[in-house]
Order: C-alpha cells, then structure tokens, then sequence
C-alpha cells in the first residue's frame, strides 16, 4: 500500500479490552453473537463500513465466522482480515494450531470468553430453553445438539483470562458432563492478536496471515480457503 | 379454518401432539394424505427454513418443528404408501469427517423422507471411503454431504474426489450443504448440487435425480 489511510478496528466485542487502535474514536465494536445468525453478522458488517466516510484501511477483528462476512464489500475502504475461521483460532495463537487441535479432537467445543459474556453457553442456553419449553423439552433439545460432543475447552490467549473465566467456565463444563463431555483449559498465546496490533502501525508490513480486499472488492469466502 | 391450514400452523409452532391428531382429522375426512404432507407440513417446513434464515427462528424452534413433523410423517407414512407414492429413489447422507453436527443433516433426510425418498444416513463423522462404499453397496445414484463449520468444509472436497478416484463421478451425483457451504464452493469442488436450505435441498435432490432418467 503506496499511501497512509487512516486506521479504523471494526472488530467482534471479544477483542474489547485486548486489541484497540490507539485513537479511542477509531475502534467499533459489535455484538457478540451476531455470527448465530450469519446474514445479520454480514448486514451489521456492512452497515458500519458504509458509515464511515473517510476511506480508510478498516482492520476486521472478525474470521470467517460462519460465513458472516461472506460478501462484504469493500466500497471506498481497504478491508484486512485474519484469515482464520473464527476467534478461537486468533486466542490459541495460530490457525494452524487451530487445525491441528481440530483434526485431533473432532467434537470439541471451544468457548472463548465471548460465549460466556454473552451467555451464549450450553448452560445458559439450557437455562433460557426451560420457561420456553418446560424441562423436558429442554432436556431433549440440548441432548440433540449437544450429544456428539465429547469436549469442552475453554481457549484463552492468556493465564489471566483463564483465571478470570474459570469459575464459569467450570459451571458450564458441571452441566455439560451430562453429554460426556470433558473439560479442559486451552492456554493459547497472543501471537495472532499481535500480529494484528501491528497493523495499527505498520500498514505496509501485512503478512500472508491476513486476507486483504482492495476498494471496490467483495470478501469472499474462497479468500479464507 | 381448514384441516391443513391448522396442520400448517401447528407445524411450524412444533406443536408434535396437535400435528398427530390434525392429521388424524384429515384423514378422517378423506383429504389425500399427498395433500396434507406437502401442504400441510412441507409447507409448513419451508416457512421454518426461511424463518431460520432471517434469524427469527432459532435452532431450538427448527428442532421442534422437525420433531412435529417426524412424528405426524410416521402416522402419515403408511397412508402415503396406499395411496401410491412410490420410492423416488435413494440417497446416502451424512455429515463429512470431523464434523458432528447433524441437525441440518437430519432435516435434509426428514425431508427427503417425505419427498419418497429411501434414505440412507450414515451418521455423523463419515470419511469419504465410507460414503463411496455407502453408495456402492446401496447402488445410489445420489449422495448428500453436510458440513457446518468452515473447518470441516475441504472434507466435502476430499470426498468428491473419492468418488471420482473411484470412477463414480459419473453414475453418482453429489449434493452438499450446511451453513457454511455457498453455490460458488459448491462449483469449486465440482460437486453436482447446492441445497440452501432443507427444503431445497429436496427440489435438487429431485432435479439430480432426473438427470439419470433421461
């Protein structure tokens, strides 16, 4: 990229708190949990991006997250992405070691601390299910999405966060043992979270780690691939 | 209102009792069972499908109406037979290896199952070795693989490939689908068909089919 822009971190409300462009009025965050419904993620996206009026090079603080951002278009913006397929891979550090761990352990359930800020854990989940549906009905509907599982891992990119989450995450692992599922703590790094911190300063310096969409382009799912 | 009408409602909210005794009534005044499946509940499974897609429907409601629509099928089922709607044809599902989410792909059979289909599921997790031996010993012409999560996604490739090193590429048509899987990826791996949704995922199921008649 010959010249500056300037920068604008439009990112999931995960990144809050870990990752922000230095000027305070340049970093967006969305909702939590917009990835469940893929098209409102994308519309979200969307909507902000249009928004902004300066062009500007808009770092997403999002992977391919289900989908979600599946034909965004750039407009007057240069967009750069992690090219990851969600959070859990830029907490563990890598999206390698995200395949790896995947390819090893097929039924795993990884929570970062988003799903539980949230609430968009099996507990809470089944917590909100029983006034809806009275307990049985609950009880069958999270047997039938939760009965493949076999684990529960809790992925943070820090000791610290471990620490913090823990207490819940242990309630949610109590609840989850039910479906077979073992709980474990997945101490990551912030290797890929750096990398993006970068960007704030280095505009220059992007790594094949990133998918970059020049103006005018559409993201598209086959980028991440 | 009408029997279907109610059936249709009683559908989509995933009321299970009240879809067994609305078909009962139905049938009781001798509406063609054919009728109450594909307006009644089909239908009924469309409009879920798309109260899924703009986010107004959860997982939760989609499992609730697919159970209601189970349990009023199996009532329904032996009717459909006596009123002559044959096998369509057969069709291997399952979700690809290392995935084990199986919700949209038991919706997808669900609903093949009422479209007359015979279907195969081979479960969750399936390697691409065991969809080819799946559609060989079953001699199935058609094939549907599932994948929710974009880490999953190149196994549909990987066994697309395996039917073509098997020389099946041209006696077995694929389909896939899931949430993260689009019409362009679907072009990609040179799979044979997209099914958006569970409903659709029939109406192609359908149209590869044909293409073995002609």
């Amino acid at each position: 990229m010959s010249q500056t822009l300037p920068v604008v971190f439009l990112a999931c409300k995960v990144f809050e708190g870990i990752l922000e462009s230095k000027e305070e009025s340049n970093n967006v965050f969305l909702d939590y949990g917009l990835h469940s419904i893929p098209k409102q993620l994308t519309k979200a996206v969307q909507e902000q991006l249009d928004a902004l009026p300066e062009p500007s090079l808009i770092v997403l603080g999002y992977g391919l997250c289900g989908n979600g951002l599946n034909n965004i278009k750039a407009g007057k913006h240069t967009l750069v992405i992690p090219k990851a397929d969600d959070c859990v891979a830029m907490f563990m550090g890598s999206r390698k070691r995200y395949m790896d761990q995947f390819a090893e352990n097929p039924g795993t359930y990884y929570p970062t601390k988003g799903w539980f800020e949230v609430g968009s854990d099996p507990l809470s989940e089944y917590k909100k299910l029983i006034p809806k549906y009275g307990e049985e009905t609950a009880d069958w509907l999270m047997e039938t999405q939760y009965q493949h599982y076999k684990k529960l891992v809790f992925v943070a990119h820090t000791e610290d966060d471990l620490k913090t989450y823990r207490p819940r995450a242990l309630e949610v692992a109590a609840y989850c043992e039910r479906f077979g599922m073992v709980y474990e703590e997945y101490q990551g790094s912030d290797e890929f979270i750096q990398k993006i911190d970068n960007l704030f300063d280095f505009q220059d310096k992007i790594s094949e780690e990133f998918v970059v969409v020049q103006s005018d382009g559409i993201l598209k799912q086959e980028m991440f691939l | 209102m009408n029997e279907i009408t109610v059936l249709y409602s009683n559908t989509i909210a995933g009321d299970a009792d009240a879809v067994v005794e609305n078909i009962q009534s139905a049938l009781d005044a001798n509406i063609n069972p054919e009728k109450i499946l594909n307006e009644g509940m089909i239908a009924a499974m469309q409009e879920v499908g798309r109260l899924f897609e703009e986010g107004e429907y959860f997982v939760p409601e989609m499992l609730i109406a697919g159970r209601a629509m189970q349990a009023g099928l199996n009532l329904l089922r032996p009717h459909l037979l006596d009123s002559e709607v044959g096998k369509v044809g057969k069709v291997v599902i399952g979700t690809v290896q290392g995935d084990l989410h199986d919700i949209g792909k038991n919706l997808v059979g669900l609903m093949l199952e009422g479209a007359g289909f015979d279907v195969i599921d081979l479960g969750t997790d399936v390697t691409p070795d065991q969809f080819v031996e799946a559609a060989k010993e079953n001699d199935a012409k058609l094939v549907g693989l599932s994948a929710l999560l974009t880490t999953t996604m190149p196994n549909m490739e990987k066994t697309v490939d395996a039917f073509r090193a098997a020389g099946m590429a041209d006696t077995v048509n694929i389909m896939v689908g899931g949430a993260p899987v689009t019409q362009e990826y679907t072009d990609k791996i040179g799979a044979d068909g997209f099914g958006q949704d569970a409903s659709r995922a029939v109406s192609v199921a359908k149209d590869l089919l044909s293409r073995f008649e002609d």
